[in-house]
């Protein structure tokens, strides 16, 4: 069936052959391609179908009726919600898209400095480094936490942000060097050592060659960097004392009592809003996981 | 310390900011002040006022409050102890207090009694409530009390009229097991929740039997009979079909989500919590609850004890005890100020502060201080402090009752199993 | 030695904020945490030196830290390889010629969003009820389902279903490996008449082993280390009858519940050098199956 099997044709012919059968193929594939799409995306958007539903309900009906669809739709746990606390959403949002921002830059900048230094440099004691970054990752943090509370404390630290992002410029979550890591090896020596054969520094390097040809691996980077960020709370939790300095995960834990009245509409309510940073986030730096097969051309 | 360095945003250094914090005058002005509480949105906004309205009366002291959810509080508050910078003031409950009491954490009140902290119209059980080995270290902020809450419509469509059918203050679990079966069978819903794995039920039942949950020498109460007997009184219960089926309440053994609650749900017309939890409860519900005491054996020994539900104490980190303890005195005895708390956080213990509320009551909490009125004198007597791993025990009974509400292992079996690992418990802590 | 500090210098420098950070706010915690593990310490009291009791209670005496194993293991060997298959074929599903590709993902990503929210716990309880959803679907089979939540032999499925379900990360993971394979090479293939599967063996996965290593390397470490989910559904105890009871959650349990922080720090090590193990298998059988760019020619 496939084009190199009939040899009387020009070469013309047979890559006009083969662009058909290949757009009839995708065609067809693409069809399969939605259907199961759109059946998984269902499965993945329920909850957030309930959430929504719930954060519409008064509290009275969340949990005693499993319907999704609100008898009354109460918008005000939105306003409510926003004001439901002491100090209000304004703040909770504000303090956690700075304290998310720096921490991708930080993250972004440290890290790929050290997968650099990994991935592409020669230096003595490389391995261990390597070792030692690796068990950074798998301790278990639960009993790291004292320790290093204790530490922040004698550093004066505590009760400010810096413990949550000062530890982001020095490269402290070694996922992300890992992770650049792995891509930075993916990418052909020649055009380092072209590059040296030019004169260029290994900083020059880093920045003009193996940067722009990771954006995707960047862009990767970038997005779990902020998602993980703005969802953190044990951080939050441990260092911030003054509600005025809660990030939005560390306030919505604050809906919810055991022993008094909760609030679980506002709750929902907030929760959907605080998921929507992070989604336009997503959408907008996934572009660039896409731009980045453009500049890989370039090699 | 913590005043210099909570606005400062990455503008000094960590060694800066240290040395500001330690450049503070030891004889500051203002006593600063730090109250920490777990809490929910409204017992925040409460709370906060309360803060404020001190600090007015109180220019020398500031007081600052810190909250948190309680899912997070013990937490937080563990990192805090390790680090040596507890707040000034805590909320504690009174199941883990005498851990924190017997570690050192919190201190004794005795020296500010009188002179700081007035406790003279303070109620005398919640004063012996907070006191351990003849020292005084908690002030209650709100009584306390097991209370089992009913679908009160549920129980109307199945004709069980409380006050008639069953005496909400006083019925045997046969009763019960008669009535949640006739709830059952006239509504389809489980008559009550299956408390084979609830400890607070268990631990009444030990009283009941006359026993107690831990002896004086600390060692454990209750005996094999007595852990059978508990497994098959509910066993009984649940085969008259009064409960939902048994693994149903595996899947919910020792989960504490008011939201998760069989009332709550839908799928039990009875639950048994705390009193202090009505409130939080009703506003998840449309029907209206009643409120009952825990169920009895036919002897009538009373079992439920009043106890406070928070304390309010002194941290050993506390570096001004005198403002700390004018605040929490300020904190249970200031009209002003308890008039703002309510009973958000259960029913004061001093009686003015009582009287002066009154008047203000919503109707689900004139409902659970009407509960209060009629329990008096059926309730038993405070039982001494629960020894350290009290607490572990309560999660190995939760878990080894799975067991039986699964059916898989023989009652005996599992209770012979319960004792003697609570032993190991006691004797490793 | 200037040889030495020439040769070396440009790996330092480019490495040294990491250095920095591990020596002056990595470390310290850490290996705070080794010195307790051979303490009593509750927190409150200065740690006491025990030596190695806790390591001899915990393989001698602790039914519970072994419960603990069984269950991560369990875990682990299930839920990642199954995840990882998830999230490859999906990624693959998205990674070119659909239109609204972003909002697919977007959308495939919003349940690691969720991650361990409280909206999650109380949706999970309905879905797996006696009379949830999923029991629905079966009963529409002719099939009964069981206690999910309740019964110990099956609760652990609920959380591996979670996890499958979070498979967001892994997949925009392979989802920036797959857009570095140049297209050349599918079209080459295509010509010679290679068919998906021929092209997904010859070419996807060479290609993207590095990424796929990568990918394996830390859900492993991940789910080792998982707690959130396990906590949440389980009411933060590991029950029913211990069937939850991941590492962490037990680990977690000693150190905050019940105040013992030195013999969680015991806990800590040994999953650390559990992992660490598994962890150097995995790079060493690397050795086999992953080949880097750089190391070509």
């Amino acid at each position: 069936m496939s084009a190199s099997t009939m040899p009387a044709q020009t070469t013309a012919d047979i890559a006009h052959a083969y662009r058909q059968e290949r757009a009839k193929r995708a065609k067809r594939s693409a069809v399969l391609k939605h259907i199961f799409l759109i059946l998984t995306s269902l499965v993945m958007i329920y909850p957030l179908i309930w959430m929504f539903a719930a954060s519409l309900k008064p509290d009275n009906q969340i949990f005693g009726d499993l319907g999704l669809w609100p008898s009354e739709f109460q918008w005000e746990n939105y306003s409510e919600g926003w004001n439901a606390l002491p100090v209000s959403f304004t703040t909770f949002f504000w303090n956690s898209t700075v304290v998310t921002v720096l921490s991708v830059l930080g993250n972004v900048i440290s890290c790929s400095f050290a997968a650099y230094a990994f991935a592409r440099l020669e230096f003595s004691g490389k391995t261990i480094w390597f070792a030692l970054m690796m068990m950074t990752l798998m301790i278990p943090y639960h009993v790291v936490l004292i320790p290093q509370y204790i530490l922040f404390l004698n550093l004066g630290w505590v009760d400010s942000y810096l413990p949550l992002i000062v530890p982001k410029f020095l490269a402290g979550d070694a996922f992300f060097i890992f992770l650049m890591i792995q891509f930075f090896r993916q990418l052909p020596r020649e055009l380092d050592e072209a590059a040296m054969i030019d004169g260029c520094s290994p900083f020059k390097i880093y920045w003009a060659i193996i940067m722009p040809l990771s954006l995707p691996a960047m862009a990767t980077a970038a997005i779990f960097s902020f998602i993980w960020t703005w969802e953190d709370f044990l951080g939050p939790l441990v260092y911030l004392n003054d509600m005025k300095d809660y990030t939005v995960p560390l306030a919505l834990r604050s809906f919810i009592s055991t022993d008094g009245v909760s609030q679980y509409g506002p709750m929902f309510a907030m929760s959907i809003l605080s998921i929507l940073p992070i989604l336009l986030f997503f959408i907008i730096f996934q572009r660039l996981i896409i731009r980045g097969i453009a500049m890989s051309g370039l090699k | 310390m913590s005043r210099l360095t909570r606005r400062t945003f990455l503008g000094a250094s960590g060694s800066v900011l240290a040395l500001a914090a330690m450049g503070r005058p030891a004889f500051a002005q203002t006593a600063e002040i730090r109250h920490f509480w777990w809490g929910n949105p409204e017992r925040d906004r409460r709370t906060f006022e309360v803060i404020d309205i001190f600090n007015g009366k109180h220019p020398d002291i500031n007081v600052t409050g810190e909250t948190l959810g309680f899912g997070d509080y013990f937490t937080k508050l563990t990192t805090q102890i390790a680090g040596g910078n507890m707040p000034d003031v805590i909320q504690q409950g009174y199941g883990v207090l005498f851990e924190y009491i017997a570690n050192g954490a919190i201190v004794p009140l005795d020296d500010y009694v009188g002179k700081t902290l007035d406790i003279s119209k303070m109620d005398q059980s919640a004063i012996d409530a907070g006191t351990v080995d003849g020292k005084f270290y908690a002030l209650s902020i709100g009584a306390n009390s097991h209370m089992a809450m009913y679908n009160s419509r549920l129980f109307e469509e199945a004709g069980i009229v409380p006050g008639e059918d069953f005496d909400p203050y006083g019925y045997t679990y046969d009763e019960l097991a008669e009535f949640a079966a006739a709830v059952k069978e006239a509504t389809g819903v489980a008559g009550t929740d299956d408390n084979t794995a609830d400890y607070q039920n268990f631990s009444d039942f030990v009283v009941q039997k006359g026993a107690m949950l831990f002896n004086e020498d600390g060692s454990y109460g209750p005996n094999q009979e007595i852990v059978e007997e508990y497994w098959a009184t509910w066993e009984k219960i649940r085969n008259a079909g009064g409960t939902p089926p048994g693994p149903e309440s595996a899947g919910l053994a020792g989960v504490s989500e008011l939201s998760q609650m069989g009332v709550v749900t839908g799928k039990t017309a009875m639950t048994y919590l705390w009193s202090n939890q009505l409130v939080g409860v009703q506003s998840l519900m449309q029907d209206t609850l009643g409120a009952a005491m825990y169920p009895n054996t036919p002897d009538m020994v009373p079992g439920s004890i009043v106890q406070p539900s928070q304390f309010v104490c002194l941290t050993r980190d506390s570096a001004n005890p005198e403002a700390a303890t004018t605040y929490m005195s300020a904190f249970v005895n200031d009209l002003d100020m308890t008039k703002v708390l309510g009973l958000e956080r259960g029913i004061p213990s001093q009686s003015d502060v009582r009287a002066a509320l009154q008047p203000d009551l919503t109707d689900v909490e004139a409902r659970s201080v009407e509960f209060f009125d009629k329990i008096q004198g059926k309730t038993a007597v405070l039982p001494p402090p629960p020894p350290s791993g009290s607490n572990e025990v309560e999660q190995t009974f939760e878990r080894l009752a799975v067991n039986v509400l699964l059916g898989e292992r023989p009652i005996p079996d599992v209770a012979s199993d319960f004792l003697n690992q609570t032993r190991a418990i006691l004797a490793r802590a | 030695m200037q040889k030495f500090f020439r040769r070396n210098f440009a790996g330092y420098a480019f490495l040294s904020p990491w250095l920095v950070g591990f020596f002056l706010l990595a470390i310290g915690p850490i290996l705070a945490s080794l010195y307790l593990s051979f303490t009593k310490y509750n927190v409150v009291r200065p740690p006491q030196w025990l030596g190695l009791d806790h390591y001899v209670h915990m393989f001698q005496y602790d039914q519970r830290f072994w419960k603990a194993l069984q269950v991560t293991f369990q875990f682990v060997v299930i839920s990642v390889p199954l995840k990882l298959i998830f999230a490859l074929g999906v990624a693959m599903a998205l990674d070119k010629g659909i239109r609204a590709i972003g909002w697919y993902r977007a959308l495939f990503y919003l349940p690691s969003i969720l991650g361990g929210s409280i909206a999650v716990a109380i949706l999970w309880r309905q879905l797996f009820n006696y009379d949830g959803v999923i029991n629905l679907i079966l009963r529409l089979f002719g099939a009964e389902g069981p206690y999910w939540l309740a019964d110990p032999k099956y609760s652990l499925w609920t959380l591996i279903v979670l996890a499958i379900w979070q498979f967001g990360s892994p997949m925009l993971i392979f989802l920036a490996g797959l857009r570095a394979i140049p297209q050349e090479l599918y079209e080459a293939a295509e010509i010679d008449a290679a068919g998906p599967v021929k092209k997904f063996f010859a070419i996807t996965v060479p290609l993207l082993a590095p990424v796929i290593f990568f990918n394996l390397v830390l859900q492993m470490i991940e789910a080792f280390k998982s707690f959130s989910g396990a906590f949440i559904i389980s009411g933060g105890s590991g029950a029913p009858l211990d069937s939850l009871l991941f590492f962490t959650v037990y680990l977690y349990n000693e150190a905050f519940s019940f105040l013992r922080m030195g013999y969680a720090s015991a806990l800590a090590w040994v999953l650390l050098l559990i992992i660490a193990l598994f962890t150097a298998i995995a790079f060493w059988t690397s050795k086999y199956w992953v080949h880097y760019e750089n190391e070509r020619g």
